[in-house]
């Protein structure tokens, strides 16, 4: 079990990395809910901004992200290492995606005065987390192998469109939700802009870790099922007559 | 004010996290005893 | 997939526009009738409460105004002059009546410095 170095869920990189995202989330609860102040009108729930805007960026960019170019790779070239990554990064997106809604529904109430409106941002954002379920939904599907990666792929690449919508839905529609926070000329002052982009960094740590370690799920995953599977795929592909490729979807 | 809404909210994605490492973590073992030692490296 | 194409649905439906400005509404005021829409303006002046328990206020935009009649749940705290609000309701004659008031709050983030003179807050 345990060689020298590394135990079967951890590496010298990877604790290196889990240790500065424990650090960065002490110091991001201290800042974030004890040293910086109420904001003028939102009062406390500014608070919240701390996490849902991160939690924003690293579902919807970093780990949708890596699901559109693992699926854009795997599907060029069938690379194994970037399928595992692309169904990594949907696992962790859609968990990110849920703090987002969650925590944005929790600062809409104070502020807006409701949970919920079925406004583009938030529609679309909700189509975002429905579209990723799908996914995974898709990843579970007790199908051929190779099918399954690039119906998956395929999906992966799809609803990353969406996530355009999401990104400019602020724009092109007019909406509930503020513009996008973070950007060219951003308006916050001084302990609250730090507490922004001290959330972004911790997440974006926290979300490193994350892949690193679901990664390595999906990779013993793939090596025990390659172990045990491997004589029966291959039974089973020599009785099929036509080729796989083209019937996918 | 607010912190009604506050505190839910950083339990709820602090928990949240704390709960799928913990799940993560424990499926990484469970399944890496089905892995012979020389199987499990990539990228190395 | 069913969840998908109610979210979908309501998402277009409801995204078109999801709300008319006070000009535009007031243009429009024939043709909406006594439809359901969404109107956004900035707060400018508060009447109070009425006898019949409505609370009355008065919104602008593009230099059109609109007197609300609000009968519903009390807006957030964030409801104050000068802020954009979006009501939703409908035309009764040159009155709207709003149904719900959500307010709305743009990009912007000002720390509540215990040095700024504010009005707002309890000092208790």
């Amino acid at each position: 079990m345990s060689t020298a170095l590394t135990g079967p869920s951890s590496s010298k990189a990877s604790r290196v990395i889990g240790l500065l995202a424990l650090a960065s989330t002490a110091i991001l609860l201290l800042v974030g809910l004890v040293l910086s102040p109420p904001e003028v009108d939102q009062a406390d729930s500014v608070r919240l901004m701390y996490i849902h805007v991160p939690s924003a960026i690293a579902s919807l960019y970093l780990a949708f992200g890596v699901t559109f170019i693992g699926s854009v790779i795997y599907l060029r070239t069938q690379s194994t290492f970037w399928d595992l990554m692309a169904h990594a990064g949907a696992e962790i997106g859609v968990m990110f995606c849920a703090f987002v809604l969650l925590t944005g529904m929790l600062w809409g109430r104070p502020t807006w005065g409701v949970y919920w409106q079925w406004d583009p941002r938030l529609t679309s954002t909700v189509i975002s987390f429905v579209l990723y379920l799908g996914y995974l939904a898709v990843r579970k599907m007790d199908l051929d192998p190779a099918v399954r990666s690039r119906r998956a792929a395929i999906l992966g690449i799809i609803s990353f469109a969406n996530l355009i919508i999401v990104r400019y839905s602020v724009q092109w529609w007019r909406s509930l939700h503020q513009g996008n926070t973070v950007g060219r000329d951003t308006q916050m002052d001084g302990l609250i802009l730090f507490s922004f982009f001290w959330g972004i960094l911790t997440f974006t740590l926290i979300f490193t870790w994350l892949l690193i370690h679901r990664f390595r799920l999906a990779w013993y995953e793939h090596q025990a099922g390659a172990t045990s599977l491997d004589d029966a795929i291959a039974a089973r592909r020599a009785e099929r007559t036509p080729p796989l490729a083209g019937e996918a979807l | 004010m607010h912190w009604q809404y506050v505190i839910p909210g950083y339990v709820i994605v602090f928990g949240g996290l704390a709960g799928y490492i913990w799940t993560l973590l424990a499926r990484i073992r469970a399944v890496a005893e089905q892995v012979p030692e020389e199987k499990r490296a990539f990228l190395d | 997939m069913a969840v998908l194409a109610v979210v979908v649905f309501q998402g277009l439906r409801n995204a078109r526009v999801f709300f008319l400005n006070v000009d535009e509404a007031i243009a429009q005021k024939t043709d909406l009738g006594e439809r359901t829409f969404r109107m956004q303006g900035i707060v400018v002046s508060e009447e109070g409460n009425a006898s019949d328990g409505a609370f009355l206020f008065t919104v602008a935009f593009n230099d059109a105004t609109a007197n609300i009649q609000h009968i519903g749940p009390e807006p957030s705290d964030l409801f104050d002059l000068g802020e954009p609000v979006v009501v939703e309701g409908r035309w009764n004659g040159d009155v709207f009546q709003s149904d719900q008031i959500l307010v709305k709050h743009d990009e912007s983030y000002v720390e509540d410095n215990p040095n700024r003179v504010d009005y707002e807050l309890d000092p208790s």
